[in-house]
């Protein structure tokens, strides 16, 4: 960490001039000012809040209770499970469309590439809602779980394939002649050569791609999946607390992303420490 | 034996790269083609394991013309050294060397044995074979890039300008290594470069091309210094500047000897023979 610390701050260095004193007085006056403003709107919030009676013990005590938490942790559960099995088939089935549209069949390229454009320009709300309204006109109908995995898997491969296929575009092109000379067979090459450094290039993305998968499962709201944003919806019904749950349900909805952008950084990092080559 | 009949190549939009080569290479000889860039040599050794394949012409191994064969088979039975070694950074040293030969369907254990033999004979410490190549010098990373193309023991090894990217004090030494191994290992060897002072340690025979792929002059060494064939060769390998007429200076008493531009080449033997013990210059990792 600290090494790349270390470098970045000599890349600022080479890029901008280091401010004299007197850019150093404006960029702390500045600093100050807009600190001081932040908090103001802080405050303002806060006391908006307490005038409405938003701050009231009462409505905040009751996320301590355990039906309540239990309510909202099955709502988690369900989003880590919907997140994290859409993830396992989209992830592997956007490498195979990488794969597919770089591949040197016209056909093949020609489908992954219809494919990829389709899924990545729609909004997956309306794939969402392709599931929950149109498909079933025509008598095909999912598992409300389903109905909510299923667009996830579609939008998120399109979007993963084109992360795998920057990934092995970036890998160097002397790998893809070195492998060649060596004697391995365009296929070897593509699995124990490219693939291995591509994945790693971008597993912070991937990881990233996870974060988005996890924001998407919210949409679980509309198919009445039981979510974490929908036990909330749920649960402002029972309570009437609108503000005091979205809040709480964001805050879990952020330490998980900050968790997994952690995850993303440290491996960024490890992998940069390890074998940064080429 | 490595032969090349009237072997043209024309790259689409008609750039010539080669145009009517001709070639002999005996078995366990080393050959050098050297000419600076644009003379087709890069484009000439990749023909013999048709990384290349010439538009006319054809290049044949024992008799073999090399178009039948299949392509990744020959690689695998070619070694290739490349500049800046091509090792492959997701893998140790040790699986770098054992590529090809657990490809060729080489047992894992007996190869990975091999491959620290190897490691011994090209000088690199048994301790680096877990390192990624990242973790090595350019000139430990060499090293390891011709243990690679020695591990399937291929009666051919291609070299393409590989020691080009390490600095002077390793290139030498890395020459050193590589004549050390030919003598022991007596491969043919197609070694390509722009260096002539390389050219003429390191082959057997040279061969200096013009650009187009035309042979301007093929010979030992020797040959080529006794007698350049023409304006081109002489000025290539530096004898029109008298690059390579050395005369003697007295300098405090010793007899030193001294290029045309007057740099000291060195001092006469006799007078050396008192520091002969001094070893070569060791390796550091950068």
């Amino acid at each position: 960490m600290s090494a790349s610390t270390a470098t970045s701050s000599t890349a600022t260095q080479v890029l901008f001039d280091a401010p004299g004193p007197k850019g150093r007085r404006r960029i702390l006056l500045l600093s100050v000012l807009s600190m001081l403003a932040i908090a103001a709107l802080l405050a303002g919030a806060l006391w908006q809040f307490h005038a409405n009676g938003q701050l009231d013990p009462n409505k905040w005590i009751v996320y301590l209770r355990v039906d309540y938490l239990a309510f909202l942790g099955q709502g988690l559960w369900g989003t880590l499970k919907v997140t994290a099995i859409a993830a396992v088939v989209a992830f592997p089935f956007g490498l195979l469309l990488a794969l597919a549209r770089i591949s040197r069949f016209s056909l093949l390229s020609g489908a992954a590439i219809t494919w990829i454009e389709f899924f990545r320009g729609i909004p997956m709300l309306l794939v969402v809602y392709a599931f929950l309204l149109a498909l079933p006109a025509f008598g095909v109908t999912f598992p409300r779980f389903w109905m909510l995995v299923i667009p996830m898997i579609l939008v998120s491969s399109a979007s993963t394939a084109e992360v795998f296929r920057a990934g092995i575009k970036a890998v160097d092109i002397g790998q893809h002649e070195a492998a060649a000379a060596i004697g391995l067979s365009r296929r070897d090459a593509m699995f124990s050569v490219v693939l291995p450094q591509a994945v790693r290039l971008v597993l912070p993305s991937l990881i990233l791609a996870l974060v988005t998968l996890l924001k998407d499962s919210t949409l679980g709201y509309v198919v009445s999946y039981n979510e974490l944003q929908f036990q909330g919806k749920t649960l402002v019904s029972i309570t009437r607390y609108l503000v005091q749950t979205y809040l709480v349900v964001s805050l879990i909805y952020i330490v998980i992303n900050f968790l997994l952008t952690r995850i993303a950084l440290v491996l960024d990092a490890r992998m940069k420490a390890r074998a940064a080559s080429s | 034996m490595i032969g090349f009949e009237n072997v043209r190549k024309e790259y689409p939009g008609g750039t010539l790269a080669v145009q009517d080569f001709n070639l002999e290479i005996a078995s366990h000889e080393s050959v050098v083609l050297v000419g600076s860039s644009g003379s087709g040599k890069t484009t000439l050794m990749r023909m013999i394991n048709r990384m290349v394949d010439p538009t006319s012409g054809r290049v044949h191994i024992d008799g073999d013309d090399v178009a039948s064969l299949d392509p990744v088979q020959l690689r695998r039975s070619i070694g290739y050294v490349m500049q800046a070694s091509g090792l492959l950074p997701h893998r140790t040293v040790l699986d770098n060397i054992t590529t090809v030969p657990v490809l060729r369907g080489t047992a894992k254990r007996e190869a990975r044995e091999r491959a620290h033999e190897l490691m011994e004979t090209v000088g690199l410490e048994a301790a680096l074979a877990g390192r990624y190549p990242s973790q090595l010098s350019g000139g430990q990373q060499q090293r390891v890039g011709v243990a690679r193309g020695l591990a399937a023991d291929p009666n051919i090894l291609l070299m393409d300008e590989p020691f080009g990217a390490v600095d002077p004090i390793v290139r030498h030494e890395l020459q050193r290594e590589l004549q050390r191994l030919q003598h022991e290992l007596r491969k043919t060897i197609v070694f390509v470069t722009h260096d002539i002072d390389e050219a003429f340690l390191l082959g057997d025979r040279v061969v200096i091309l013009k650009p187009g792929g035309i042979i301007a002059q093929v010979g030992t060494p020797q040959e080529i210094l006794a007698d350049p064939a023409d304006d081109f060769v002489a000025s290539f390998v530096g004898a029109d500047r008298g690059a390579r007429t050395l005369h003697i200076e007295r300098v405090d008493g010793r007899d030193v000897v001294v290029d045309a531009d007057g740099r000291p080449a060195g001092v006469l033997a006799a007078q050396t023979a008192g520091r002969a013990g001094d070893g070569p210059m060791g390796e550091r990792p950068s």
